[in-house]
This record gives structure tokens, C-alpha cells and sequence, in this order.
């Protein structure tokens, strides 16, 4: 490998447009960052090389939408939350998380962390990555 | 998450000089509307000079700290257009800017400039004008900000890449700060409401008692006005509502505009520089720094543990030492976790201590004496700079009827902004 001046972000984008979603792994520690970066925040190493991320999850904390935090267009997630998210491949990222309302995370209050896993959102122009509950 | 280790300073470094403007709705009032950044900042500027004991001449450098530049004041380089407000022509000088932690950010740059040798006097202020925008074509007018505009300034706090387009960053910064203490320390809604309520109530009481302060009449008194006997019936009420999945507007900092200066000097020359001036330097002790971008999970949480750890290491200085504690709450629920996260407030009982009122300025454990950004008010980048001035003012026992009960020798503040720096650090009384 040599570090290499790389579309990372681009490539991340068209990969969804593929229907895959790609983190970048540490060859050395094994780290894998999402969403892709040059280097590796756990280790240090200067490189890291594309992985395809399997969309499997867990959810570890659940913030519902309000007047301040949210938008028009959010609308169409329809029932969703904010949280913490933590990949399979070990990475923790902020996300939103589909099928929880009041009453759903009162349930879920106390089994977090909650199994969940990554779903390709359309967004205006481009695709995203949203995650949903794995029981809905 | 990486950890930095901090370096002792090269040589001391001592605070000898604050200034501060009211902080206000300009354009609302004959009186300040038309005020503009050379008048702001050199106001400030001049008065922290004047506290200090020095003149323009004395001064190596200065920082210059404004939030959004561009957009509020028509200015890629600010700092460059108000030297000549108080006379520091062709001194050199640099701008910086750090969003709502600009104002803590400011400090350390002032410290590190004279800590390493290069300057000995070094002046640092910020000035924003958050409730206004310059009118590009006149002179000095401005006009109001719109919420519109407010919002779309504040997106660009966001990584465009990947956070804008996770839509969950950027939301997080109103509730995720209070679902973490919630979930960690095990209460529940109610006293979660309460807790956030009563920060709101404690941060008026103090404001009430500050001259400078945006909003100074009291929560008990405006529940009296609307008929309330109980004021927590008022903060609970529709004319508190909610804004966020916990967060209330009374929780919401009041954006506005104002300008706020210090002046430090290297420690071993303060009678150089102070002459006759008969208050005690105040020693920056300190300064620890982190940053967490807003897809990082618990952003504040976790760039507040590392800056904390870091101004402790380097200080040696014990949580217990700490007398005064400021924090920039311009979502109140920071000013609760990051005084127990300091460890000023004991771990999972900090929302007792506000609660009981024992944060506010007469109490045991004061916290944001000021008011904070929900009661004196946040221009942006000038509001960190404001704590220091009040946190100078009750450190030397000048802050009147709002003055602290409780030794004040030893003060942390921690500042937050920016989708998110954490800057945080102990100033201590220089003894003589």
C-alpha cells in the first residue's frame, strides 16, 4: 500500500448507488473506519484499504426528534430516532434509526443495546446510509 | 479515542486585565444600534488595557476571535480592520475562529504566545454580533437576524461529507448531552425536566444580579406575572415549552451580540506591567483541548473527558480544588455534565445540587455566576471570553451584589462549540 490522494468520499457515495456500503479497515490493527477516512483513528496507521461494512448493528442510545431537531424533509422516515450506533466491524458512528416512537423506546429502554442493521436511504441527489430496528 | 499528553508552560503566564461590554440586542435599542465591530471589540479591548495598567504600546500582539465574520460582519480578515480602535496600528495580530468555543480558544492562544517567549503582553478579545447582520452596502447599519439565516450559518458547522448527510449529528447536540446523564446516572423524566429547569432558574437568579447580563428578570418573577404561585408549575408549563426530545426553550441561549477582552503578561513581569494596580494577577494554570466531530457518539461527553483529563494532568490540581466552575451552556444540560464530568459536581448527584440551588452564585458550588448563555446572553465567539471576565471579577471579590459567598481562589472553565471543540482551564489567584 502507499498513501495514496484518493476520492474516498466519492467512491463511498457511488459504492451506495451499487447497493454496498464500504468502510476502509486498518491493515494493521484491524480497525475499521465508518465512514471511510484516510487513516486509522485507532492505531495510527497512515493507510487503510476499502472493506464492505455487512450493515449488521447495534443501537446503544435513542434521542426522538423535536421542533429544534428536525426537519421537513425528515418526514418520510417516517417513526425513526437518533443515536449511537455501533457496526458489527467495531465502528460507532451517530445515526438515525428507523422504527422507534415514544412508546417503542419506552420498551426498549431497557434492552439496549438493540440489534439493528444499515439500510441505503434516498436522499435528494444522492444516497445514504439509515439504519432500521431488526424486529420491524 | 486518542489522548494527548500536555507539556508544562515554558514560564508562567498571568491573566492582569478584563473587559467586557454588555451583552445586548444592538439594533433593538436607539442607544446601541449602529455600534459596530471596531467600537465592540475596542471597547473591550480598552477597558481590559485599563484594568490591567497598561497602554497599546505595551501590548505585543493580539488574537482576534469572531464566530462568523463572513456572514455577520462582511469580513474575511477582521482583525486586520480594528487595530486603529485602540491604538495598536501596525501591530501584528491574527483571527481565529471556533464557533461558541471561540472564546476559550482565545486563551489559549493569548497563554501559548507568551508562554513560549516570543511576546511578554499579549492582548486577546472576541466580539460577534449574533442577533445582526452588517449591511454590506452602508457603512454601519445592520439589520436583524432572521432565524433563517441563523440556521443556515449554523449547518455549515457540519462536516459536509458525511454528517449533513447522516442527519444525525447535527440534531444530537440538543438532547444527546441529557439522554447520556439520564440513561447513565439512572433518573428518570421528571427529575431529568426538573434538573434542566432549575440550571434555567439558577442561571436567572445570577443574571439578575449582573449588570452586563442579556436577561435579568427572574423565572419566579415571571411566573408571577402569568399567575403561577409555584415557579417549576411555570417552568413546566406551555409558556416553557419544549423544544427538543428533553431540552426547553427556557434551556435555549439567547444569541445576541457583545465583546469581551483579557490581557495576559508572562508571570515573572506583572510588576512591569501592572505598576500600581493593586488587584493580584490570576495564573492561567493550565489549558486542555479536544475536539469531537459530530458523528463521534457523546461528542461533548467524550471530548469534555479528554480535555479535563488533559488541564488536570498538567495542573496537578485536584477536582476539590476547584471554587468556581463555568461552562458554555449554551445547551443547558453542558453546564450539568460537565461540572460533574470535571468532577466539581460528585458523579450522579450533580442534578441534586441544582436542583436544591446550590449552583447558583449564593451557593456552595456556583456554577456560570454570570448567567450563562440561557440568562447573559451568547455572542457567540465573545461569550467565553465574558466568563473570564466574570470569573477575574469574583476571583478578586469586584463582582457586587453578585458577588460568590464560597472561597474563590481557583476557578475551571470549560468552553464547547464549534460541532465540537472542548476547551478547558484552572485559573488560580497568584499569591503574592
Amino acid at each position: 500500500m502507499a498513501i495514496k490522494l484518493e476520492k474516498v468520499v466519492e467512491t463511498f457515495y457511488e459504492n451506495l448507488e451499487q447497493g454496498k456500503i464500504m468502510g476502509r479497515k486498518c491493515p494493521k490493527c484491524g480497525a475499521v473506519e465508518f465512514p471511510p477516512v484516510y487513516a486509522c483513528n485507532s492505531c495510527g496507521s497512515l493507510e487503510t484499504e476499502w472493506v464492505e461494512i455487512s450493515g449488521k448493528a447495534k443501537l446503544h442510545s435513542m434521542v426522538l426528534p423535536a421542533a429544534l431537531s428536525s426537519k421537513p424533509e425528515y418526514k418520510a422516515l417516517g417513526k425513526y430516532c437518533y443515536g449511537e450506533v455501533e457496526l458489527e466491524e467495531g465502528s460507532r458512528l451517530n445515526a438515525v434509526v428507523r422504527g422507534i416512537n415514544k412508546k417503542k423506546r419506552a420498551e426498549l429502554l431497557d434492552k439496549l443495546p438493540v440489534a439493528c442493521h444499515a439500510v441505503i436511504y434516498q436522499r435528494d441527489g444522492y444516497k445514504t446510509i439509515i439504519f432500521d430496528l431488526d424486529e420491524e | 479515542m486518542n489522548q494527548t499528553k500536555v507539556n508544562p508552560y515554558s514560564r508562567g503566564v498571568s491573566i492582569i486585565g478584563v473587559g467586557c461590554t454588555p451583552f445586548m440586542y444592538t439594533v433593538d435599542n436607539p442607544e446601541t444600534n449602529g455600534l459596530t465591530e471596531g467600537e465592540m471589540f475596542g471597547y473591550a479591548a480598552l477597558k481590559a488595557m485599563e484594568d490591567a495598567g497598561v497602554n497599546p504600546q505595551d501590548v505585543d500582539f493580539y488574537f482576534h476571535g469572531e464566530a462568523s465574520p463572513l456572514n455577520g460582519s462582511n469580513y474575511l480578515t477582521p482583525n486586520i480592520q480594528i487595530a486603529n480602535w485602540f491604538g495598536m496600528k501596525g501591530k501584528a495580530s491574527i483571527h481565529h475562529s471556533e464557533a461558541c468555543c471561540t472564546g476559550y480558544l482565545a486563551i489559549e492562544q493569548a497563554v501559548n504566545a507568551v508562554a513560549s517567549g516570543k511576546y511578554n503582553c499579549v492582548l486577546s478579545g472576541c466580539v460577534e454580533f449574533g442577533d445582526s447582520l452588517a449591511i454590506g452596502s452602508h457603512p454601519y447599519k445592520r439589520e436583524k437576524m432572521t432565524m433563517e439565516k441563523f440556521l443556515q450559518t449554523t449547518s455549515w458547522l457540519y462536516d459536509r461529507n458525511y454528517t449533513r448527510s447522516l442527519m444525525a449529528g447535527q440534531e444530537l447536540i440538543y438532547d444527546d448531552a441529557a439522554e447520556w446523564y439520564k440513561r447513565t446516572r439512572g433518573i428518570t423524566d421528571q427529575e431529568m425536566d426538573d434538573t434542566l429547569n432549575w440550571m434555567c432558574i439558577n442561571n436567572r437568579r445570577n443574571a439578575s444580579v449582573n449588570p452586563l447580563a442579556l436577561e435579568r428578570t427572574t423565572y419566579e418573577e415571571l411566573a408571577k406575572e402569568k399567575g403561577f404561585d409555584n415557579v417549576m408549575d411555570y417552568m413546566r408549563s406551555p409558556y416553557n415549552p419544549k423544544m427538543g426530545d428533553f431540552l426547553r426553550i427556557g434551556g435555549v441561549e439567547l444569541k445576541c451580540d457583545g465583546a469581551a477582552a483579557v490581557i495576559v503578561c508572562a508571570t515573572d513581569m506583572v510588576e512591569k506591567y501592572m505598576g500600581n494596580k493593586s488587584h493580584k494577577p490570576i495564573e492561567v494554570l493550565g489549558v486542555g483541548c479536544a475536539a469531537c466531530e459530530a458523528t463521534t457518539p457523546h461528542f461533548e461527553v467524550r471530548a469534555t473527558e479528554e480535555a479535563v483529563r488533559q488541564v488536570y494532568d498538567v495542573t496537578g490540581v485536584k477536582p476539590e480544588e476547584i471554587d468556581l466552575f463555568y461552562a458554555n451552556d449554551f445547551i443547558i444540560t453542558s453546564h450539568l455534565i460537565s461540572a460533574e464530568i470535571a468532577g466539581y459536581l460528585p458523579y450522579g448527584e450533580g442534578w441534586k445540587y441544582i436542583c436544591e440551588g446550590r449552583t447558583a452564585y449564593d451557593g456552595d458550588k456556583p456554577i456560570n455566576t454570570n448567567g450563562g448563555r440561557t440568562s447573559f446572553g451568547h455572542a457567540h465567539a465573545a461569550s467565553g471570553m465574558a466568563d473570564l471576565y466574570e470569573a477575574v471579577k469574583q476571583m478578586r471579590g469586584e463582582a457586587g451584589e453578585g458577588q460568590v459567598k464560597v472561597k474563590h481562589d481557583t476557578a475551571m472553565l470549560r468552553g464547547y462549540g464549534g460541532a465540537q471543540n472542548i476547551c478547558t482551564y484552572i485559573i488560580r489567584t497568584k499569591e503574592d
